[in-house]
């Protein structure tokens, strides 16, 4: 059954309801994983999570409701649900309207890989095998704790009572591998290495083995380091837990219009390093986030919102748009069918620089490089604060010893304006930003 | 009936065969700045089988509850058992447990189910508003409100035949205050298992009170520093110790992996004060069941006691690899997720001092308060976020600083507790471990040293 009908019966049925506007979104994944645990294939599952959920307005009152179940009674039973939500709801003086229907851009390319489709169970084993063996081969003090890999094929609709029906698919492979290395009496830290793409040719299970089994033995002989503040080299995922998050949640423009956001009132203004450009791409070919359209069916597109270090733009979905009588920049996110939508980031993009990352390490007096960060994150102040794992100091640009029980703080506004220099090797994260490791100045280093 | 449906499917099956139906029905309220967000209801439902056949597991889910659909989802099971066993080392055997015929409901006074959902909306409504009226200093702040209605029903080729009904009720609190060019943010929970009667003896109010004065009170002041201290952990927080630290080390499968508890039982890993319990049954706590998902009962199981190893928890097969009886600690999220061994409500039992006692051990160091995400290693790093920092000297409080996250060895810093408040509170939480589920913890204050990652 094409996901159209469900929506379009939901919309059918709720304006006969009489709602003055209503929205249904159906969605339809299908994921395939495989679990290792303790060094073994644990167990393996293939799931399909098929449901509707319908957002209705009646004079400025909202009700959602969703359903697992996608007859026709029960998509009945939930748009009389969210109808009878709707007439107990105060109203939101602040709510306008559903979006308009509008032309949407051609499908971004590399959203949906055919092999990634095809895929079955057995196929998504081997691809764990390939990962294990990945550590394994690599040292025999290696030991595998955890990992998973998943395929992921999926289908969302989305249609309102303005006329709006967006219809797409994508593909998504991940996996990840958390492992340790054992030398004698000592246990490294552990790594988690992992990797996120759409099409079956971009993705290595060996390499994220390898890698997580390289830093697990690199970390071993690790030594503590007397407190000091210095200059952390952030490795793609700690860049995106420490800098782009409060990054986001800072132009994300629900956190602006309600206070939440240190930004507010600050567009045109100096808020990073002038080496900082950073967009939202909705539209970028192969992103994880990547699709033509957004949660309430919007056009997706590339939105500008730090040039140069300087702030130039924000993130709407088309209720916080309405607020201001602007158009929404596409970026209303839905983490399933059975929740409405909220402001996120689509493909968050940091504009890669020139240096790999050894000449990034080459550029550090005194500092650390930091690989995994377990630790809070305030988006709204900035402040952060947790373990650096896999972390090693560095001296005269050149890689010392691995560091334990070492912990890093500081501000991550502070931090994006001590940005010394951006790297050029870029890759996506699970926050779905794309980024390269960036160079900061001025980190708290703590240790015991 | 659905029952009748499994029961006939599983019926002359080959090896051993559980299938788990499951029903989640949600509700909830969240209110932004005084504006309603949306009201949000549903329904998710669906069966899902795991069949050992020659010492392999294989797993499938369905959401469409009928004959046809179930019979494939089954077989799916079995071929993809048969599928990995090559690939498997392990061949797993089940602990026995006596087959269940039985029924639980949570203790329900108030039913959601029979609610008025208006009254719900205005409680969330006032709840924002007196949020609001606390200080000038608050500028946002969201009220959510949750009930999650479960119906479970787990039935097995041994003829276990168990229906359970579990309720929980939940609200969470953020308040942002803002002052000149600082900002910052509080959140508190409350909840319980139960009916909407939790709301009763755990008021949203509470929690959008402890948010709103905390937010506003750390708008003005500093963060905390760095390094090593003594500090005492307030009893609402003491719980991420025990699931943290020692929680995730003490589930057998890490055990497996090389956890630092591996070699411990019967061995002082901790200092005397220290009980560390798992309860399944905790009255009104997160994670209680009476059966676990691979129908085991559940019980209590002392994980430290008196500062002696005592058990790890257990699945049915990692119980059957140990020798020991299962602990009935195998709970999946959904009927998507096969079971996995995870804590239900892990606490420190209290011990007999006042906080003040407590406070006034510190020559210098910090009460910490309000609890944020956390992180474990099997290793015993272990790592939890705190939101305020109360400064000690010489045995009496001091200023309020921003809190931070704060990190240990859990040998270590169960060696060093040398004291545990007389105090308790159990607190709702969710863990997430390959896939989530909801949990408890508890304690009582307690005293040790931890390392602040503070600023310098």
């Amino acid at each position: 059954m094409r996901l159209a009908e469900p929506a379009g019966l939901a919309i059918k049925y709720s304006e006969k309801l009489g709602v003055d506007e209503v929205e249904a979104f159906a969605q339809s994944v299908r994921t395939s994983e495989v679990v290792i645990e303790r060094g073994e294939i644990q167990n393996e599952r293939v799931k399909t999570q098929r449901g509707i959920g319908v957002r209705v307005i009646k004079k400025k009152r909202l009700g959602f409701a969703f359903t697992s179940v996608l007859s026709k009674e029960s998509i009945e039973q939930m748009c009389r649900n969210a109808d009878s939500l709707a007439s107990v709801s105060p109203p939101n003086p602040d709510w306008v309207s559903l979006p308009a229907a509008a032309k949407l851009p051609k499908t971004p390319l590399g959203t949906f890989d055919a092999d990634t489709a095809d895929m079955k169970a057995d196929d998504v084993l081997k691809l764990a095998l390939k990962g294990y063996e990945g550590a394994k081969a690599l040292d025999k003090r290696v030991a595998i704790d955890e990992g998973k890999f998943s395929v992921v094929c999926g289908e969302a609709a989305v249609a309102n009572s303005h006329g709006v029906e967006a219809e797409g698919r994508g593909t998504l492979l991940y996996g990840y591998i958390i492992c340790a290395a054992k030398d004698k009496s000592e246990v490294s830290s552990m790594t988690f290495e992992y990797d996120i793409t759409r099409c079956l040719k971009d993705f290595s299970p060996e390499r994220i083995g390898r890698v997580a089994a390289e830093r697990a033995v690199a970390s071993l002989g690790s030594k503590a380091v007397a407190s000091f503040t210095g200059t952390a080299l952030l490795d793609y995922d700690v860049a995106s837990d420490i800098l782009l998050q409060p990054l986001a949640a800072s132009v994300n423009a629900d956190n602006i219009q309600r206070g939440r956001s240190l930004w507010a009132g600050k567009l045109g203004e100096e808020v990073a390093s002038e080496k900082l450009t950073a967009a939202d791409d909705g539209l970028m070919p192969k992103g994880i986030g990547s699709s033509s359209f957004d949660a309430e069916g919007v056009p997706s597109q590339k939105t500008r919102v730090i040039t140069d270090g300087e702030l130039v733009g924000f993130l709407h979905n088309s209720f916080t748009a309405n607020k201001e009588k602007r158009h929404s920049t596409g970026n209303a996110f839905r983490e399933g069918y059975n929740v409405p939508p909220r402001i996120s980031v689509s493909n968050l993009v940091v504009k890669v620089g020139k240096k790999r990352l050894d000449d990034l390490i080459a550029m550090v007096d005194k500092g650390i490089i930091v690989k995994r960060f377990s630790g809070n994150v305030h988006p709204d102040s900035g402040e952060f604060s947790g373990i650096a794992k896999q972390a090693s100091y560095i001296e005269k640009g050149e890689v010392k010893y691995s560091l334990k029980e070492t912990m890093i703080s500081g501000n991550s506004f502070q931090a994006l304006k001590n940005i010394i220099e951006i790297g050029s090797e870029t890759r996506p994260t699970m926050f779905q930003a794309y980024t390269p490791p960036i160079l900061v100045d001025k980190i708290n280093v703590v240790s015991k | 009936m659905i029952k009748d449906l499994l029961e006939r499917s599983i019926r002359n099956s080959r090896g051993y065969v559980e299938m788990r139906y499951h029903k989640r029905d949600t509700f909830s309220v969240s209110v932004k700045d005084g504006e309603i967000d949306a009201l949000n209801s549903g329904s998710v439902a669906g069966v899902c089988s795991r069949v050992l056949l020659e010492g392999s597991f294989g797993f499938s889910s369905t959401t469409v509850v009928e004959k046809e659909n179930v019979d494939r989802m089954l077989k799916d099971a079995y071929s993809l058992a048969r599928a990995s066993r090559a690939k498997k080392k392990r061949r797993v055997r089940l602990a026995n447990v006596e087959p269940a015929r039985d029924e639980f409901e949570t203790l329900v006074k108030v039913d959601p189910r029979k609610a008025d959902r208006l009254e719900l909306v205005r409680m969330v409504i006032d709840t924002n508003r007196e949020i609001r009226a606390s200080s000038k200093s608050i500028v946002s702040d969201t009220v959510r409100l949750g009930v999650v209605d479960d119906e479970l029903l787990f039935v097995s080729s041994e003829g276990a035949e168990i229906g359970q009904r579990i309720v929980r009720c939940l609200g969470v609190v953020t308040a942002i205050a803002r002052e000149g060019g600082n900002i910052a943010s509080a959140v508190d929970y409350v909840g319980e298992e139960g009916g909407l009667e939790a709301f009763k003896k755990t008021p949203l109010i509470e929690a959008g009170k402890t948010a709103a004065e905390r937010a506003a009170k750390l708008v003005k002041v500093e963060t905390a520093p760095g390094g090593t201290y003594s500090v005492v952990l307030e009893d609402k927080i003491v719980g991420l110790l025990a699931h943290e630290a020692v929680g995730h080390c003490s589930e057998a499968d890490s055990v497996y992996g090389g956890s630092f508890l591996a070699d411990k039982i019967g061995k002082r890993v901790a200092s005397e004060k220290v009980t560390l319990v798992d309860d399944g049954r905790f009255p009104g706590g997160f994670g209680t069941m009476k059966y676990d998902d691979e129908g085991t009962p559940t019980g209590k199981t002392a994980v430290i006691e008196k500062g002696v190893a005592r058990s790890f928890l257990h699945s049915r097969e990692t119980a059957e690899h140990f020798k020991v009886v299962p602990t009935g600690n195998a709970r999946a999220w959904d009927f998507e997720f096969d079971p996995i061994i995870r804590m239900r409500n892990t606490y420190i039992e209290p011990g007999r001092y006042t906080l003040e006692e407590l406070v006034e051990g510190v020559k210098e160091g910090f009460l910490l308060k309000g609890g944020l995400a956390g992180q474990a290693d099997f290793n015993g790093e272990f790592m939890f976020g705190t939101q305020e920092a109360v400064r000690i000297r010489n045995g009496r409080l001091g200023e309020s600083l921003r809190g931070v996250t704060i990190s240990g060895n859990a040998f270590e810093v169960l060696k060093n507790t040398d004291a545990v408040g007389r105090d308790f509170a159990m607190q709702i939480g969710m863990c997430g471990k390959e896939q989530q589920n909801y949990v408890g913890m508890g304690g009582g204050s307690l005293r040790t040293k931890l390392l602040l990652g503070g600023m310098r």
